[in-house]
């Protein structure tokens, strides 16, 4: 699918912003208070590595945490949802109304039960993933082919079979669409919690360096984000590959 | 494969007073209503009869995919109690292939079902699909084949395991008139070749008439047998035939049934 032209493009792209984020604060361009040269940053990066690996480490942990509530939930009852037509008359207006509550507002309420450790982050951010993964599993799970289940049956496929064989295949490219959701607002809920209110994390760093104003190792924080937000996104587009490579080229299926 | 033809006695389908009454909620529809028939192996039998009157409803109970209110049922002398692919292939009017799986993982999926050796799968997997005629696809995903070669692999799935009968809904009804009768003489060249028992569910009365030793003709729903016609035409069939007084008087016969039931 992939042309090498798009492929070159993509990349020249890439390069370009990265010669802009070194040239332009150089040039005096945008003053570098608000936009370090990309080598500046680099150098913060490296020069108090131990310190940002320490918070990293701590992120991830909330991360991974968040994740596995917010996605594993998410998919778990978007798919029974997704496969009632009661449960989801019932409730899925109920979750959209849900959805559209600005959840950052109620932060301080989650500090207030959780405290301001990792607990809070992670609660926060599980439930800031939580719903929108949940309607991509839903509505996903509506996509699958209810026939091929029967087609599985009448050549004897046990129910456990017809799980492991059909459902399972049938269900991963709609299980990794809401990962990929979930993921990303995942790291946003916790980077954002951990600037709030924190006493560790890369959020953390990066609001305790903001009111510093030192430039630099702020950027050098918010570059440690985008990298785990691309990491992410990285692993994902593996997954995709391995396991529901299939679906390229299938022309989609027309959406209920 | 061998082109041996050996019509074997486990191919006869019995059906006795068959009834069908469907319940969803609070509503009932009497889909079949005291059915009987029986199927020499060997036989090609289709199925014709107004929409909506219970052909999908039969084959489903034909093929051991629903239960049926009263009646009787064998296949070889014995109850068919739930799919038996083994004993029972079947095709429906979609392909209904797995589209993670290729041409070939698919024919071999009912194999793996049955835990059936690698080996022992790829080779009756390349028959299956040698004898549809599609050995050089097997690698190709559904999406990469055409919608007659789709219902190709399906055929080819249905009779991997060398069932005695094998069991159509509409199988070419999503096909263009061209693919249709292309499709209606080869799967009369697996018949020959293999000797099975065909049936074979389907609204085109020429397709019926055409492929068909009888046709079994459906009343309006409740569904009942009003007539079974033995189509003595010549074999092979030609699309000549299908122009002949005969072939024209059959049909008319038949549209006149179902019309005034
Ligand atoms: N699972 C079911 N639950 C309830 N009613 C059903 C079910 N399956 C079929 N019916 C009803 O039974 C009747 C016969 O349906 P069936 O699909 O067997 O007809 P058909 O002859 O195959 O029709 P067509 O020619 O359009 O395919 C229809 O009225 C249908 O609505
Ligand atoms: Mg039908």
């Amino acid at each position: 699918m992939v042309c090498p032209t798009a492929k070159t493009t993509r990349r020249i792209i890439v390069l370009i912003l990265l010669a802009c984020w070194e040239l332009l604060p150089r040039l005096g361009v945008i003053p570098s208070l608000f936009l370090p040269p990309l080598t500046l940053t680099a150098a913060a990066l490296f020069s108090e590595f131990s310190v940002y690996w320490q918070h990293l480490l701590v992120t991830l942990q909330e991360v991974g945490a968040a994740l596995f509530f917010a996605c594993g939930g998410g998919i778990l009852c978007g798919m029974l949802l997704g496969s009632s037509t009661r449960l989801r008359r019932l409730l899925l207006p109920v979750v959209s109304s849900a959805y559209a509550i600005p959840l950052v507002v109620l932060y301080p309420l989650f500090t207030a039960w959780f405290g301001i450790g990792m607990q809070s982050k992670v609660v926060f951010a599980s439930v800031y993933g939580f719903l929108p993964t949940l309607l991509g599993a839903a509505a996903g799970i509506q996509t699958i082919d209810r026939s091929l289940m029967m087609t599985a049956r009448s050549m004897g496929a046990s129910p456990v079979q017809q799980i492991r064989y059909v459902l399972l295949p049938a269900t991963m490219p709609t299980v990794l669409s809401s990962l990929r959701i979930g993921g990303a607002l995942v790291i946003v809920g916790v980077v954002v919690s951990e600037m709030l209110t924190s006493t560790a994390g890369i959020g953390f760093l990066i609001s305790r360096y903001r009111t510093m104003l030192d430039s630099p190792r702020v950027f050098a924080a918010i570059l440690l984000v985008l990298m785990l937000a691309i990491l992410f996104d990285l692993l994902v587009q593996f997954a995709e590959r391995r396991f529901t490579g299939w679906k390229k080229n299938v022309p989609a299926k027309t959406f209920p | 494969m061998t082109t041996m033809t050996t019509v074997s006695a486990r191919g006869t389908v019995q059906v006795e007073n068959l009834t069908q009454i469907h319940r969803s909620g609070e509503r009932t529809t009497h889909a079949l209503d005291n059915i009987s028939f029986t199927i020499p192996a060997g036989k090609f039998v289709s199925v014709v009869g107004p929409s909506g009157c219970g052909k999908s409803s039969l084959l489903m109970l034909l093929v051991g995919l629903a239960q049926s209110t009263s009646g009787e049922l064998r296949v070889a002398g014995r109850p068919v109690a739930g799919p038996d692919p083994a004993r029972i292939g079947v095709v429906f009017q979609e392909a209904n292939l797995f589209p993670w799986l290729t041409a070939r993982k698919n024919v071999e999926f009912p194999l793996m079902i049955r835990n059936m050796s690698v080996k022992e799968r790829e080779t009756k997997a390349r028959d299956a699909l040698e004898l549809v005629g599609l050995d050089e696809f097997g690698d190709r995903y559904p999406h990469e084949l055409s919608g007659g070669m789709r219902q190709r692999v399906s055929i080819a799935r249905g009779i991997v395991q060398d069932p005695d009968v094998l069991m159509m809904d509409e199988p070419f009804a999503a096909l263009d008139e061209q693919t249709r009768m292309v499709m209606g003489d080869e799967l009369l060249r697996i018949w020959e070749r293999t000797g099975k028992t065909v049936v074979f569910v389907t609204h085109s009365l020429t397709e019926a008439i055409y492929l068909s030793d009888h046709v079994l003709v459906l009343s309006a729903r409740p569904g009942r047998i009003i007539d079974r016609i033995d189509i003595d035409l010549p074999r092979p069939r030609t699309f000549e035939l299908t122009s002949s007084a005969e072939f024209i008087q059959i049909r008319n016969r038949i549209w006149e049934q179902i019309r005034t039931a």
